[in-house]
């Protein structure tokens, strides 16, 4: 699974997904950690609950971010 | 000279002030107030956008120019002033989000605060628990979410991920402590709901009662609106009642904490299904102005293998976990394959095991590195026994005289990484194999049921089959409907469900008072600043995570008894006192900057500072070195390093762990205390050679200066 739990990421661009909103354009940049990833089916489509240091926990599409570490 | 404070929150203070002590008699000019207040707010917190600002001033100037009692009018010159005056420090805050002064605490909450998506006020609730205050902290929580029990049971806590111990050893058991304290605070009566406002006369109708809906109900109850929650099933909970079994979350918690928010005179209506025995138009025929649809994701999505629809045993997950939830005990049979990795699959897989199965089997098509749930879920299904069978996928459920008798699988491996970084599970060819078993159950994901919803025809869907909302405000395309949870998100956390039933209940309230919805989702707010709780460092570090008392593995096979038994007294206490209490000390590393560089001293060993790449941390160290100079408490901005003379020593802590402690030295003259040995030494050997020293005499600079001018006194000068 791409995205797991405790991962450190970062919001690296604007998402295309229908789900992004004008608001989370100032999170770009943005690190943070997956503290709810798709906890279901490993759905690259699931949109992922991310932490951002200093700003907060939102859901994301998953095409937005990406792993800081491996 | 005196500390300069930010405008903005000398204009919440002051509108809070007066409100507060109601000074403003006349109910249309204090609305009027109270609603500048809230947009006041919201620039103090992050919230606000460009109309906040014209929208105050307006609201000031109605209060200035229409109110005919002095104190409104006197009040709205003073907000109209200093939104004049200070417009830039206004305007700043909106567009930057930013308080350059820090005087607007709301803006920098701790990092656990910020993780929480129903933004309780973490490190205030776990201070309140160290002093031995469970009421008080139950209290503390509810301002920000009012099932502290179910969410002390049942949290994905993402504030630990956050939290600043886990940068040293291992994070604060946040989640535990708030079930302990809620937990004693419900058997010490101290569990009380807040004041109702006077009734409004209002009606605003909840579809759903699970987490968002019940939220939502409790905070529009509190600001004294009429409201009515409709709900399919016979009982409130929603998928916290049949969604997460009871071994994890008893009924009774879920009934207390439902209790709680019905005392509030809010009208539940069960069995009534949005469609089939009502609708929005004959909801709005009995004078409900607002809605709030919290209906969760409560449909499971099909397989699509051949067999499927054939047999009676193949029973989705979330089917199975409600039926056990109402009360049904059946084993659906003695060998039993569940089928997905996430944590619906481990609750299936573990109640079966509960229900009797002698054999529980998760299949799963890629490797348990890959298994979505969570790694304490998958570690106690495998201590019940729960059996797995990775790298497999489900072709064929057969059977026969409308029985299942077998599920037809295959082998996979795992291919290249994709785009997403998946390694994509690739069947291996002839690797077909069977699995004899009575009962099929897949849990690979729920979706939302439109039943009912889509007689709404101006409703927005999103390609997820998801309610299209704005995420700032939860407002859906249609006038007066907002919507929050598993119906927005898809299916999600209780958590983030019950931050959404807040938010839904504060945008419903603007609605009604016309007021600007915010642009962002809300910031957390700080309740309170808390004293400090003092321990020696020593104990500070050698506190271990509390851990948490489980029940025997034979017992947890049989019943559905509670796994998590819950903290013990002495070390929720102690637990509390582990937490470093990052809502005071904003981790800058100024302290230990000065110490190291400008010092040269290098007493302060904190590498929980670097959040990223965290270093050592020994907070005895200071002990070791520190000369209790003071230059770090000098240059803390927040408070959090202190140093004081108590008691004949000077005390250096931080967040209340003493650092160090040295006995005082007086002055040989005058009996003022002076610093430590320790000090002086370093102080001696910096300026060695430089002027004349005292000798052995400790003198204070008053009396030092005195005898050296009555050394110079003595000095005759020379004869001509």
């Amino acid at each position: 699974m791409a995205f797991k739990r405790g991962k450190r990421v970062v919001v690296h661009k604007k998402s295309r997904d229908e789900s992004w909103q004008p608001y989370m354009d100032r999170f770009l940049g943005a690190h943070g950690i997956v503290t709810d990833p798709d906890a279901t089916k490993n759905d690259p489509d699931a949109l992922i609950e991310v932490t951002l240091d200093g700003e907060g926990t939102h859901r994301f599409p998953q095409d937005c971010l990406r792993l800081l570490e491996k | 000279m005196e500390k300069s404070t930010c405008p903005v929150a000398d204009h919440v203070r002051e509108l809070a002030a007066v409100l507060e002590e109601e000074r403003i008699t006349v109910a249309r000019c204090r609305q009027w107030a109270v609603d500048i207040l809230r947009l006041m707010k919201d620039v103090a917190s992050g919230r606000g956008g460009p109309e906040h600002f014209p929208a105050m001033t307006d609201l000031a100037e109605k209060l200035a120019g229409e109110c005919e009692d002095p104190m409104s009018a006197d009040l709205g010159n003073r907000v109209l002033s200093g939104l004049r005056e200070h417009k830039e420090v206004f305007l700043s805050h909106l567009e930057t989000l930013n308080c350059p002064l820090g005087d607007c605490i709301e803006l920098s909450p701790a990092p656990c605060q910020m993780a929480c998506p129903a933004g309780i006020d973490v490190p205030g609730y776990v201070t309140l628990i160290g002093q031995g205050r469970d009421g008080d902290a139950v209290e503390l929580i509810r301002q920000d979410n009012p099932f502290p029990w179910v969410c002390g049971l049942v949290c994905t806590h993402p504030c630990e991920f956050m939290c600043a111990r886990g940068r040293m050893d291992k994070p604060v058991a946040i989640k535990d402590l708030k079930g302990f304290a809620a937990e004693r605070a419900m058997s010490a009566g101290s569990y009380r709901n807040p004041e109702r406002a006077p009734d409004n006369g209002r009606k605003v109708c909840i579809i759903g009662a699970g987490p968002a809906g019940l939220t939502a109900a409790y905070y529009l109850a509190l600001k004294g609106y009429r409201v009515t929650v409709i709900e399919a099933l016979p009982m409130a909970g929603g998928m916290m009642m049949v969604g997460i079994p009871r071994y994890r979350l008893p009924r009774e918690v879920i009934d207390r904490e439902v209790a709680m928010i019905e005392d509030l005179g809010v009208e539940f209506r069960y069995n009534t299904r949005l469609g089939k025995d009502t609708t929005i138009d004959a909801l709005r025929g009995e004078g409900f102005e607002a809605f709030f649809i919290a209906v969760g994701a409560q449909s499971s999505y099909k397989m699509g293998i051949p067999g499927e629809d054939d047999f009676p045993q193949v029973i989705d997950a979330i089917d199975l976990l409600r039926r056990v939830a109402l009360g049904e005990r059946h084993s659906p049979g003695k060998r039993v394959a569940v089928i997905g990795g996430g944590n619906v699959a481990m609750d299936a897989a573990r109640t079966c095991i509960r229900l009797g199965c002698e054999e529980v089997t998760v299949v799963y098509r890629r490797s348990r590195a890959d298994m979505p749930a969570n790694p304490e879920e998958l570690e106690q299904a495998e201590e019940e026994d729960v059996r797995f069978s990775f790298l497999t996928v489900p072709v064929r459920i057969g059977g026969g005289d409308g029985k299942v008798t077998t599920l037809h699988c295959l082998r996979t491996e795992l291919g290249p990484e994709d785009a997403s970084g998946r390694r994509r599970p690739i069947p291996v060819e002839g690797s077909d194999f069977s699995m004899q078993v009575d009962a099929v159950i897949p849990a690979i994901g729920q979706t939302v049921d439109k039943t009912g919803l889509d007689s709404l025809s101006d409703l927005n869907w999103s390609r997820r089959n998801t309610i299209r909302v704005d995420r700032a405000s939860l407002e859906t395309s249609v006038h007066g409907i907002f919507a929050a949870g598993d119906v927005v998100l898809g299916p999600a956390t209780v958590v983030e469900a019950i931050g959404g039933g807040k938010r839904a209940a504060e945008a419903i309230d603007r609605f009604f008072e016309e007021i600007p919805q915010p642009k962002m989702p809300p910031v957390p707010v700080r309740r309170q600043r808390l004293g400090f709780l003092e321990l020696s460092a020593s104990t500070k570090m050698t506190l271990a995570r509390a851990e948490m008392q489980m029940l025997g593995y034979d017992r947890r096979r049989i019943t559905f008894q509670q796994v998590e038994l819950g903290l013990s007294e002495n070390s929720a206490r102690a637990e509390a006192k582990r937490c470093l209490r990052c809502d005071i000390c904003v981790r800058c590393g100024t302290c230990v900057d000065i110490c190291r560089d400008k010092m040269g001293v290098d007493a302060l060993h904190l590498g929980y500072l670097n959040f990223d790449r965290p270093g050592p941390t020994d907070l005895r160290v200071a002990a070791e070195r520190c000369i209790l100079c003071g230059a770090c408490a000098a240059n803390c901005s927040t408070g959090a390093m202190r140093m004081e003379d108590i008691g004949g020593e000077r005390v250096l802590s931080l967040c209340g762990t003493v650092l160090n402690r040295l006995e005082l030295e007086h002055c040989m003259e005058c009996g003022t205390a002076l610093g430590p040995a320790r000090y002086h030494d370093f102080i001696r050997k910096r300026t060695e050679g430089v002027g004349t020293d005292t000798g052995e005499k400790i003198l204070c600079m008053a009396c030092a200066r005195k005898a050296a001018a009555k050394a110079h006194g003595e000095i005759l000068p020379p004869v001509a």
